[in-house]
């Protein structure tokens, strides 16, 4: 077995939690059952991961079977990585069958066209997920197997999401084979990155409850009433503010549990504008900004602003628009012309 | 007032956390060898104990205490007092390859509010930073508790006097490459936690501040307050959010920045003065 795939190998098992390391052999299923039986998983990861080293030297192991196993590894940890989102554009309307087999040889053959060195792996998933690692080298060096870009793509829809190396030349060269392989005729990114890869593909997908326009407030109104308590005279003052707000927060963002994304950025290229008493900038130019929210679970967060007093109900646009819109990297600049309070994103 | 660019480069590009210390009681300029020496052997007393140090590290610390006399205000203000702690590991004697883990200083800039209150008996150096593993600062902070009966407290900095700066540093004449002025906001108590990070081109807050600003050389609250409802309404009018009521945690400028924890880092000598004037200010409100 080369030295290289027995350390990539040995690296690689190092990186799984202790507890998890069998199942995700068993998932791998390069070596047997027997195999597993001979291993001690009660020592520390050093020593499990030079036993497996060993076992694989039995068996022979090769790249591939090593990216095998590493692309297990990012599955199951998916949220570790950065994810972007890019959408394929089809020239006709035609549905065309997609076939796995042509898919596979169409992507290899046109990165192999442009470059002799690559490792590429693919693996199918239940969900009609196809997950594919490319691992990148050049013309005259071996690829690095530590810095590999990982895609996924769903089938059935004009969506890829791609966790890129550090090293981003060789995306337009990525995208370019995507494009050929599922025959459609161009690729452009979108503005929504996350580490959520579910997350993302439930915006995309449009899988998470999305807002109801104006025909349940009714409904939310009847499920708000609290039981009153015997006394009359204790009142909740802000009781219909409170209802005004939560009612605007559902129509907004909708009443289910929001997509997980962990931010979302706004440049800012926009008027200053004051109040004339106060005597302050009034340039003719725009006042530049960058904004950036984050949270561990930003959709959420933003909606718990106006009961907490924090904002106004309704939330800006700017905001509530993120899932909808399927992105959350902004530029907005000022509307020019009748309604010059209006800002445009683009 | 100018102090040697040379002697106080040290000071800028690090993160220094800050505290306020109480005068010290018969503090001698004249002593500060006896003082690295009584130090020096205090940290090893200490290591020996087994207490404050990390794990497996075989090092003698040695200690060197200096005068800046540069880095003051006035005349009225004592010289800033540097210690530093450098390593050396056993093995060598050779003091070439001694390395430096920790710096702290003491310094008194425009600080006559406390000085001129003060008995004859004590030095007045009411702001104290330190840069390296806490453990260290912890230990000369006893010993100088102990000997000069000093007493140490971190200095936070509330969100006015991060405002402050903010709209102080942000008005300063600025290079071409200047970075980008930056408050940082945080919204704890939600069921979600949420930063807010607001960063306005350097131009365009030096702009909004020149227009604030009526007496060049001076700054009034109310100013500051205009300045930051300024950037609170662009903010709302886009997002609809009160940043007011948000937490401000920290600034950050081409000059300097700051952390509510009380964290600073100055990157301009032209301004140190300036910056460590204002800090001498807050470290003195929260002694007295």
């Amino acid at each position: 077995m080369d030295e290289t795939v027995a350390e990539y190998i040995r690296r690689t098992v190092l990186k799984i939690p202790r507890d998890e390391i069998k199942m995700m052999l068993q998932k791998w299923g390069f070596l047997s059952e027997a195999q597993l039986q001979t291993l001690n998983f009660h020592q520390i990861k050093d020593n499990i991961s030079q036993e497996v080293v060993q076992l694989c030297e039995e068996n022979s192991a090769n790249i591939k079977q090593a990216a095998a196993l590493d692309i297990i590894y990012n599955h199951i940890y998916q949220n570790k990585r950065m994810w972007s989102v890019y959408q394929m554009k089809k020239s006709g309307e035609e549905l065309e069958y997609f076939d796995i087999t042509d898919f596979k040889k169409k992507f290899k053959g046109r990165l192999r066209s442009t470059l002799k060195n690559v490792t590429i792996t693919f693996k199918e998933y239940e969900d009609n997920a196809i997950w594919i690692r490319v691992a990148w080298g050049t013309p005259y060096k071996k690829p690095n197997q530590y810095k590999p870009s990982y895609v996924v793509y769903h089938s059935q829809t004009p969506y890829v999401f791609i966790s890129a190396s550090v090293l981003k030349s060789n995306l337009p060269l990525l995208c370019q084979a995507l494009i050929v392989a599922s025959n459609y005729h161009d690729i452009r990114e979108m503005e929504l990155r996350s580490h959520s890869l579910d997350s993302l593909k439930d915006i995309v997908f449009k899988r998470y409850s999305q807002n109801f326009q104006t025909y349940t407030p009714k409904l939310l109104q009847e499920e708000n009433v609290e039981p009153e308590n015997a006394d009359i005279r204790i009142v909740q003052e802000n009781r219909s503010e409170k209802e005004r707000i939560h009612k605007l927060n559902q129509e907004a963002f909708g009443s289910g549990p929001q997509p997980k994304l962990e931010f979302a950025q706004y440049r800012l290229e926009t008027m200053f504008k004051s109040d004339p008493k106060m005597d302050v900038l009034d340039k003719k130019e725009p006042f530049r900004c960058l904004v950036k929210f984050s949270s561990p679970h930003l959709l959420e967060s933003l909606k718990s602003l106006a009961p907490a007093g924090m904002a106004d109900a309704p939330l800006s646009p700017l905001l509530t628009c993120i899932p909808h819109k399927a992105r959350n990297y902004f530029k907005i600049r000022e509307k020019k012309g009748l309604h010059p309070e209006n800002l445009v994103s683009s | 007032e100018k102090a040697d660019p040379q002697k106080t480069a040290f000071l800028l590009r690090k993160a220094w956390t800050l505290y306020s210390v109480t005068p010290l009681y018969r503090f001698r300029r004249a002593r500060l060898r006896d003082y690295a020496r009584l130090l020096g052997a205090f940290i090893a007393a200490e290591k020996q104990k087994g207490l404050a140090v990390e794990v497996g590290v075989e090092l003698d610390i040695k200690v060197a205490l200096s005068s800046l006399a540069d880095l003051r205000g006035s005349e009225l203000d004592q010289a800033a007092l540097l210690v530093q702690l450098s390593s050396r590991s056993k093995a060598s004697s050779r003091s070439s390859e001694d390395k430096l883990v920790w710096s702290g200083w003491f310094c008194s800039v425009f600080g006559d509010d406390l000085s001129e209150n003060v008995p004859e008996q004590f030095t007045c150096l009411p702001l104290f930073l330190t840069h390296g593993a806490e453990s260290y600062t912890s230990l000369v902070g006893s010993w100088f508790q102990k000997t000069f009966d000093c007493c140490f407290r971190r200095l936070a900095i509330s969100p006015l006097n991060l405002s402050w700066m903010v709209a102080m540093w942000a008005g300063c004449k600025l290079d071409r490459a200047a970075s980008a002025v930056e408050l940082i906001f945080s919204v704890p108590r939600l069921s979600q936690p949420l930063d807010i990070s607001y960063a306005i081109h350097p131009e365009d807050a030096k702009a909004l501040w020149d227009t604030v600003q009526k007496t060049p050389g001076e700054i009034t609250q109310e100013e500051v307050d205009v300045f930051m409802d300024c950037l609170y309404a662009h903010f709302h009018r886009h997002f609809k959010i009160h940043l007011s009521a948000a937490k401000l945690v920290k600034v950050s400028t081409a000059i300097a920045s700051a952390h509510c924890d009380g964290i600073v880092k100055i990157l301009h000598s032209q301004y140190l003065p300036g910056v460590l004037m204002l800090l001498t200010e807050l470290a003195i409100s929260q002694i007295q």
